[in-house]
C-alpha cells in the first residue's frame, strides 16, 4: 500500500500556507489598534464627583479610575485577585522589610500630573497622612469612610523625591491588598480634596475633558501617559443613565459599548443575549454579598439563640433561586473559590447554620426559638428594616416569609437612602436586610471594617474580644496558610454567633460588544474599569 | 390694562412668596438632609464630621434663618450653591431649562396639531363612526400614561429595529436632524395624552357653539362648511381650549419627570427629582420657585389672550 506522505502533496502543502496565512491574518487581527471613543454605561450621576476617598460606591470608583493611578493595582488581565496577581503602578517596585514592618515603594519618575505638575513622594505621603487623620496631615477629607484600612501605618515618610516608607505598628502583608484597590487611588498635594468633587487632576491614562452634570463624562486620552503606547482608546464616555429599561436599551441598540458593573442580572443577561447573540457576556463575582443585621445591642437579638435562629431559618439557597433567579453563589463572609481565595469551601458551608437542608434547618432554628421561649402561640413580632430599592426589598421580602416559617412575624419597613446608614449607624433598628460590597477581597479590608469592635460600619455592633484577637493573628501571619485557616476559623465563628449572616455572594454578568477588547472584568467591581489596555476592535 | 396686569403680577408675587415657604418647609420636613446622603455614599455616619459639615452648609441654623438667607440672597439674584455639585445653583440649572421648555413646547405643539382638528372632526361628525372612533382614540390617550407609553415606545422600538433614539442629548447647534429625531419620540408620547384631552375640550366646545343661534343664521346665509365652523364656531369655541392649553403647559414643565427619564434627556423635572432625592435644597427651592414662575406667567399669558381671541373680553380699569 502506497503511504500518503502529506507534507510532499501540492494540495497540503498549498492548505498549510492558507493555515499559516489565516494564522498570521488572525494574529494581526487581535493585535490592538489604537484610537476611537468606547460609550460606558454609568447608572447614576456621580455622587461626589471624582472624590474617590469620600464614598464607598462604585458610582463614583468606576468613572473615576481611568483618571487615577494607585501605588500598586491588580494586573488588569486576571480576574481572580490576590497579593499574588499585584503589579507596579506609580511604584516601580516595591520592598517589605523588617520582618514585614516596613514597606518601601520606589516610584516612577516619569509621571506627570494631568495638569503638567511633576508627581512625587510629597502627594503619596500627603494622600494617605489624610486618609488616615494623620496629626502631620495638611489636610482633611470630609467624609473617610475607609481610615480603618490604614489604622496600622504608624508614619509614612518621603525618603527623596522618588521613595516611600510606610511604618507598620505591626506586620500587615496584607496592606497591599487595600492600597491596589480602586479605592485607593493618589491624590495631587498640589490640589485640595474638595476640588475633586467637582474635577480631576490625576496620573491616569485619561484625562477628564468635560462633566456635563446628569448627562456624561468625558475623557480624553492622555498624551503624556507614563505607560508609552498606553491608553489605545483616544477617549471615553461615561453615559448616565438613571431608568434601568433604557440603559439595558441603549446597551443592546449599541449605543453603549461596555455596561456597568454590577448592572448584568442573570435575567438581563439572558434578555440580552436572546435579542443580541453575539454580545459578550462574563460571569463573575461582584464581592457584594446579601447578609442580615441583627441589632445585638437590642432585644429580641441581644440573645444568641434568636439570632441564631434567624440564620438557621433562612434557606439560602432558597433565596438564590428566588431572588436571584440563580445569579448568586452561596458564601460566607469571604468570597468563595474560585471567585475569591479567602472563602469557605462547600464541605465547610455546609455545617454552618442556614447551609444544610431547608426542612433541618428550619427545624433547628423552631427548637432555638423555643428554648428562647417564643412558640407558634407567642410568636415574636419584629420589623425588618431595609433601605427602599428594589434589590433590598427583593430580599427583605423572601427573608420574611422564611421567618415567619419558623414564628417570627416581621413587618417590612422600607428605609429611605438618605436615612438607611444612619439608621444603621445608630443602632436605630432592629433586623435589617442588607447589601455589603467589599472595596477588596482581603479578610482584613473585610473584618475591620465590618466585624470590628466600634467599626462604624459594624451595623450590628457585634463585638468580641476573643474574634478581635483573630482578626489581628490573621492580620499578622506571614504563612499564607495558617493565614488561610485563621481565615476560615474566623468564618465559621461569625457564621456560629450569626454577627451578620451571609446570606448570597452576587454574580454579575458583565456584558460588552464583542468589538470592545482588553477589558477583563474582575471578581470585585471595584477594581477594573482604568480602561488602560482596552481597546476597540472596529 | 396695565392696573389689571399690575394686580396679577401681585398676586402672583404673593403666591411666589406662599409657595416658597411651602416649598421650604416641605423639603425640611421630609427625613434626612444633604449630609446623610453624603455619609450614605460613605456608607456610614460619623457624629462629629456630620455636624461639621452641616455648620459648612448653614444646615446647622434655625429653619427661619435658613429661609431668610436663601430669600435674602434670591432677591439680589444669588440662588445658592447645589450642595451635591458645590457649584452655583444657576450654573447646574441653566443647561436644563432649554430642554425641558423644548419639549414641553414640542409636545404642545404635537398635542394641538392633533387634538384641535380631531376635537373638531368628532364634534362635526357627531355620534357617526367616526366620532366613535375619534373618541376611543382620546379615551386611550388619557388612560395610558406618557412614561408608559414612552417606554412602550423605547423597548418596541430597540426589539423591531434595534434602534433607539440618541441617549446622550444632542444640541441643535450640534446636529439638528438628530436633535429633533431625540425630542420627536417623546414630544409624541407626552403630545398624545394632552392631545386627548385638548381633543375632548375642543369636541365639546365646538358642539355647544354649534348650537348657538348666530351659526344657524351663518348656515342660513348660506355660508360655506369650511367658513362656519373654522371661522365662525371654532374661534368662539377655543377660548377654552386655549385655557387648557396654557395649564398643559404650566403642567408639562414639572409634569415630564419620567418621560424626561425614559428618554433620558437632561431636563428640569427628571433633575429636581434628583435633587430631591439628594436633598440639595438650593436646586429643589429655586427649581419650584422657576416652575412656579413659568405657572403663573402661563396664566398670565392665557388671560392676556382672551382679550385677543373675544373682543368682549374687557379688564379692568
Amino acid at each position: 500500500m502506497k503511504r500518503f506522505r502529506f507534507a510532499h502533496h501540492p494540495f497540503a502543502l498549498g492548505l498549510a500556507a492558507a493555515v499559516i496565512a489565516a494564522a498570521a491574518s488572525l494574529a494581526v487581527a487581535q493585535a490592538p489598534r489604537s484610537g476611537g471613543v468606547m460609550n460606558v454605561m454609568q447608572r447614576e450621576d456621580l455622587p461626589q464627583g471624582f472624590a474617590v476617598h469620600e464614598t464607598s460606591t462604585v458610582s463614583t470608583s468606576f468613572p473615576a479610575l481611568p483618571c487615577f493611578n494607585n501605588l500598586v493595582f491588580f494586573d488588569q488581565s486576571k480576574p481572580t485577585e490576590s497579593v499574588d496577581t499585584i503589579v507596579g503602578d506609580l511604584a516601580e517596585r516595591w520592598s517589605w522589610q523588617d520582618n514585614y514592618r516596613n514597606l518601601v515603594f520606589f516610584l516612577r519618575k516619569d509621571v506627570k500630573w494631568h495638569d503638567g505638575k511633576p508627581f512625587s513622594s510629597k502627594d503619596v505621603k500627603y494622600t494617605f497622612d489624610m486618609l488616615r487623620e494623620a496629626p502631620e496631615a495638611t489636610a482633611k477629607l470630609r467624609i473617610n469612610p475607609r481610615k480603618d484600612w490604614y489604622a496600622n501605618i504608624e508614619h509614612v515618610e518621603a525618603a527623596d523625591a522618588h521613595t516611600v516608607v510606610f511604618r507598620m505598628k505591626r506586620p500587615q502583608p496584607s496592606l497591599l491588598m487595600m492600597l491596589a484597590s480602586g479605592y485607593t487611588p493618589i491624590y495631587a498635594a498640589h490640589i485640595p480634596p474638595a476640588q475633586y468633587r467637582t474635577s480631576c487632576v490625576g496620573t491616569g491614562p485619561f484625562k477628564v475633558k468635560e462633566w456635563r452634570k446628569g448627562e456624561f463624562v468625558e475623557y480624553v486620552r492622555n498624551p503624556d501617559y507614563f505607560v508609552k503606547g498606553r491608553p489605545y482608546l483616544d477617549g471615553l464616555k461615561f453615559v448616565v443613565i438613571v431608568e434601568r429599561g433604557t440603559r439595558t436599551a441603549a446597551m443592546q441598540a449599541g449605543q453603549l459599548d461596555v455596561a456597568f458593573p454590577g448592572e448584568t442580572s442573570k435575567t438581563t443577561m439572558e434578555q440580552l443575549k436572546k435579542a443580541v447573540p453575539q454580545m459578550v457576556f462574563h460571569q463573575v463575582a461582584q464581592d457584594v454579598s446579601d447578609n442580615i443585621i441583627m441589632n445585638v445591642k437590642k432585644p429580641p437579638f441581644d440573645n444568641p439563640k434568636v439570632r441564631l435562629a434567624v440564620s438557621y431559618a433562612i434557606d439560602r439557597r432558597g433565596l438564590i433561586q428566588a431572588s436571584h433567579q440563580g445569579g448568586a453563589v452561596l458564601g460566607a463572609a469571604m468570597l468563595p473559590r474560585p471567585y475569591g481565595v479567602w472563602g469557605m469551601s462547600d464541605k465547610d458551608l455546609s455545617t454552618m447554620p442556614g447551609y444544610g437542608p431547608a426542612a433541618d434547618m428550619k427545624a433547628r432554628a423552631k427548637k432555638l426559638l423555643a428554648e428562647a421561649g417564643i412558640t407558634p402561640d407567642k410568636p415574636l413580632k419584629v420589623e425588618m428594616a431595609t433601605r427602599a430599592i428594589a434589590v433590598y426589598v427583593d430580599m427583605a421580602s423572601f427573608v420574611i416569609n422564611e421567618l415567619k416559617q419558623v414564628g417570627i412575624e416581621a413587618t417590612l419597613k422600607q428605609v429611605e437612602t438618605a436615612q438607611w446608614h444612619a439608621m444603621a449607624t445608630r443602632g436605630d433598628y432592629q433586623i435589617g436586610a442588607n447589601l455589603t460590597g467589599l472595596g477588596t477581597d482581603d479578610p482584613d479590608a473585610n473584618f475591620y471594617e465590618n466585624y470590628a469592635c466600634g467599626s462604624p460600619r459594624n451595623y450590628s455592633q457585634y463585638c468580641s474580644e476573643e474574634i478581635m484577637k483573630l482578626f489581628d493573628r490573621q492580620s499578622q501571619e506571614l504563612d499564607p496558610k495558617k493565614r488561610l485557616d485563621l481565615v476560615i476559623e474566623i468564618q465559621k465563628r461569625l457564621e456560629q454567633d450569626a454577627a451578620r449572616p451571609v446570606l448570597a455572594q452576587r454574580l454579575d454578568y458583565f456584558a460588552h460588544w464583542p468589538h470592545v477588547k482588553g477589558l477583563v472584568p474582575h471578581h470585585n467591581i471595584y477594581n477594573f474599569t482604568r480602561f488602560q489596555d482596552v481597546w476597540r476592535d472596529k | 390694562m396695565k392696573t389689571y396686569i399690575a394686580q396679577r403680577l401681585g398676586i402672583g408675587l404673593l403666591t411666589l412668596f406662599g409657595m416658597s415657604v411651602v416649598i421650604f418647609l416641605m423639603l425640611r420636613l421630609a427625613p434626612g438632609n444633604i449630609v446623610d446622603i453624603l455619609f450614605s455614599t460613605g456608607g456610614y455616619v460619623n457624629p462629629s464630621e456630620r455636624a461639621a459639615i452641616e455648620k459648612e452648609l448653614g444646615l446647622d441654623k434655625p429653619l427661619w434663618a435658613q429661609y431668610a438667607d436663601w430669600i435674602g440672597q434670591m432677591a439680589v439674584g444669588n440662588l445658592g450653591k447645589s450642595y451635591r455639585y458645590d457649584l452655583p445653583a444657576w450654573e447646574v440649572i441653566k443647561p436644563l431649562v432649554p430642554v425641558t421648555l423644548e419639549l414641553a413646547a414640542l409636545s404642545l405643539v404635537v398635542s394641538v396639531l392633533l387634538g384641535v382638528p380631531t376635537g373638531v372632526v368628532s364634534a362635526v361628525r357627531q355620534d357617526t363612526a367616526l366620532d366613535y372612533l375619534l373618541r376611543v382614540f382620546s379615551l386611550a390617550g388619557l388612560s395610558m400614561p406618557s412614561f408608559w407609553l414612552g417606554m412602550v415606545i423605547i423597548l418596541g422600538l430597540v426589539a423591531w429595529l434595534g434602534w433607539i433614539p440618541p441617549v446622550t442629548y444632542v444640541r441643535p447647534g450640534d446636529n439638528l436632524g438628530l436633535h429633533l429625531i431625540q425630542f420627536m419620540l417623546p414630544a409624541l408620547a407626552v403630545g398624545y395624552r394632552s392631545s386627548a384631552l385638548i381633543m375632548r375640550i375642543t369636541r365639546s366646545s365646538l358642539l355647544e357653539v354649534l348650537r348657538e343661534d348666530y351659526v344657524r343664521t351663518a348656515w342660513a346665509k348660506g355660508q360655506s362648511r369650511r367658513a362656519v365652523i373654522w371661522r365662525h364656531a371654532l374661534k368662539n369655541a377655543i377660548l377654552p381650549v386655549v385655557t387648557v392649553i396654557g395649564i398643559e403647559f404650566a403642567f408639562l414643565i414639572g409634569g415630564l419627570v419620567v418621560t424626561e427619564t425614559v428618554f433620558n434627556l437632561p431636563g428640569l423635572a427628571r433633575f429636581l427629582v434628583q435633587a430631591i432625592l439628594w436633598r440639595d435644597y438650593p436646586i429643589v427651592q429655586n427649581l419650584v420657585m422657576f416652575i412656579a414662575v413659568v405657572v403663573i406667567l402661563s396664566n398670565l399669558v392665557v388671560d392676556m389672550l382672551y382679550g385677543v381671541l373675544d373682543p368682549r373680553v374687557r379688564y379692568g380699569h
